[in-house]
């Protein structure tokens, strides 16, 4: 009989400890591929909705950056204004490049004039643009008309209608922009033309009016000069325009940032605490294993079989019972974190993307292979202990 | 074979029991007709079809923890298989939910049926391969113990 078809009998001939060791398995695998997972996805979301914004520098009203941040991040729709004069006095700045004025505004709670509820809408100016149109361009050889729209990845057309329907007012969805798995998923961009002709149509067909304050704007894309330094051009901003506040882009979203640190924290901790349990159950489940089976392992070794033979039995079920459960855990992890991953972003207030197949490839082989060590690692000391017993002793026990 | 009668049963609590609580008429929402009527969402009445598929998961759970017979424990992993199907079907197929991707029955009863019902079909799966090899007397011992 070969070593894989005895360690195979072996695990069927007692179930009970088969599947806590398999549970064990399953357990590790599937917390160490979720914190991999959640936490490479956050980080990489993050990083993907910086690179999405694409300028150097925002500058937002005194006061705005967290709710700012907050739409952008989790798209929670924000309205704030400052006068659009800011625009010019920015572009003034020492070491600026290009700006461009961004306003902010959503749609309706629950408003039949609107297909989708508190959806962020983020109106840019096409003459001075350098974060959309480039990315228009590319995708489709063209720029946004009046009445047209690009989405996030998560917006859609409703079903039997031809466009989406805004404070009355149907835009047409032009194209989609690839997942962050951030607010921007959720947000629709589209010119200023576009969003001050759905306010005067709003006053007619709206349950509410869209109103956008005269001369006023709700942010400024900055690019910086290149080999300037962005810190200082926004300090200089920060010093000489009042009401405002830079934000340079490596510093966007720092209270998610920390955020995902305490979640970081807690996932790793929890993560040792059951590797740690899991060692010390396996060990002991192995042991009381190893005592029941000293007569059958003696015989064995009387029969002729070397000690290296019976230690690498035991091995073996503990590496296939680990190899079990971890693809199990592995499995159930990543069908759980793809179903369930609108709801993780919910409860945990991180945006969050499913790592790409690479990535995730790499967090599943992680998983196994702490599965596989930890089983070997807790089966290794009792495997050894009863391979070296001297089988009479072992028999007459 | 008694464990993935037990882990049957749990399948069949968290199938019957979360769309309960995770539809959008649970939550006190309501489609408003122009008269004023209101009418439950399209996820209300998946959720009222979910216990169909769970009460019978649940006894088929039961019948597996105390059954013995080889051809009993096939019939009933697949009966088993059959029904996590279903329980991915109701969400995604026989009837939907909400269209809005931000509502609570998209974010949680339609994964949750949707996890419920694939590891179902997975255990019911496991469950067949095992029963087949009881039949083959590979794992005579195994059935023994049970």
């Amino acid at each position: 009989m070969s070593l894989i078809r005895l360690a195979l009998r072996n695990i069927a001939g007692n179930t009970f400890r088969s599947f806590v060791v398999l549970l064990c398995a399953l357990l590790i695998s599937g917390m160490a591929l979720t914190t991999g997972m959640i936490l490479f996805g956050a980080d990489n979301s993050l990083r993907l909705a910086m690179d999405r914004l694409g300028a150097d520098i925002i500058v937002v009203p005194e006061g705005a950056a967290d709710r700012v941040e907050s739409a952008l991040l989790m798209g929670r729709p924000t309205q704030s204004w400052m006068p659009a004069s800011v625009v010019d006095r920015v572009a003034a700045a020492m070491d600026v490049q290009a700006v461009s004025p961004q306003l902010y505004l959503a749609t309706l709670s629950n408003a039949s004039c609107c297909t989708v509820s508190d959806m962020f809408l983020i109106a840019y100016d096409p003459r001075t643009d350098f974060v959309v149109t480039p990315w228009l361009e590319k995708t489709i050889g063209g720029v946004l008309r009046l009445g047209e729209v690009i989405g996030g990845a998560d917006v859609f057309v409703p079903a039997g209608e031809e466009g989406i329907k805004l404070y009355g007012y149907h835009v047409a969805l032009k194209a989609k922009m690839e997942p962050t798995g951030t607010g921007l998923d959720r947000s629709l961009f589209l010119t200023i033309e576009t969003a001050q002709e759905m306010a005067r149509v709003s006053r007619i067909k709206a349950e509410k009016p869209l109103e956008i304050p005269q001369n006023s704007v709700s942010a400024v894309m900055v690019k910086v000069r290149p080999g300037c330094n962005p810190r200082a051009v926004a300090l200089n901003i920060l010093v000489h325009i009042s009401g405002v506040t830079p934000i340079l882009s490596p510093d966007m979203f720092q209270s998610q940032r920390k955020e995902l640190t305490a979640l970081r924290n807690g996932v790793v901790m929890a993560l040792i605490i059951t590797l740690v349990f899991s060692v010390l159950l396996i060990g002991l489940v192995f042991s009381m294993a190893a005592n029941e089976r000293r007569r059958e392992l003696g015989v064995l070794r009387a029969l002729g079989a070397t000690r290296s033979f019976v230690f690498q039995v035991l091995l073996s079920e503990a590496g296939l019972l680990a190899m079990y459960g971890g693809v199990a855990g592995a499995a159930l992890t990543i069908l759980a974190v793809v179903l369930f991953r609108k709801l993780i972003i919910a409860t945990l207030g991180i945006p969050f993307l499913v790592p790409a197949l690479p990535m995730l490839a790499a967090l599943i082989l992680g998983g196994l292979a702490c599965s596989l060590l930890t089983v070997m690692l807790a089966a290794m000391l009792p495997a050894y202990r009863i391979s070296h017993e001297d089988p009479s002793i072992a028999m007459r026990e | 074979m008694k464990a993935i009668g037990i882990f049957f049963m749990l399948l069949a609590l968290a199938i019957g029991v979360v769309p309960q609580f995770t539809n959008c008429s649970a939550q006190g929402r309501a489609i408003e007709l122009p008269g004023g009527r209101t009418i439950p969402m399209k996820c209300h009445w998946t959720a009222m079809a979910a216990p169909a598929v769970a009460v019978p998961l649940l006894v088929v759970g039961g019948l597996m923890f105390f059954s013995r017979r080889r051809e009993t424990l096939w019939a009933l992993s697949l009966l088993g298989s059959v029904l996590g199907i279903f329980a991915i079907l109701l969400p995604t197929y026989l009837i939907g939910v909400c269209a809005s991707d931000e509502m609570l029955c998209n974010i949680a009863m339609k994964p949750t049926l949707i996890f419920g019902g694939a590891v179902t079909l997975g255990a019911g799966l496991v469950g067949l391969v095992l029963a087949g090899k009881i039949r083959s007397g590979l794992f005579t011992e195994a059935a023994g113990s049970d």
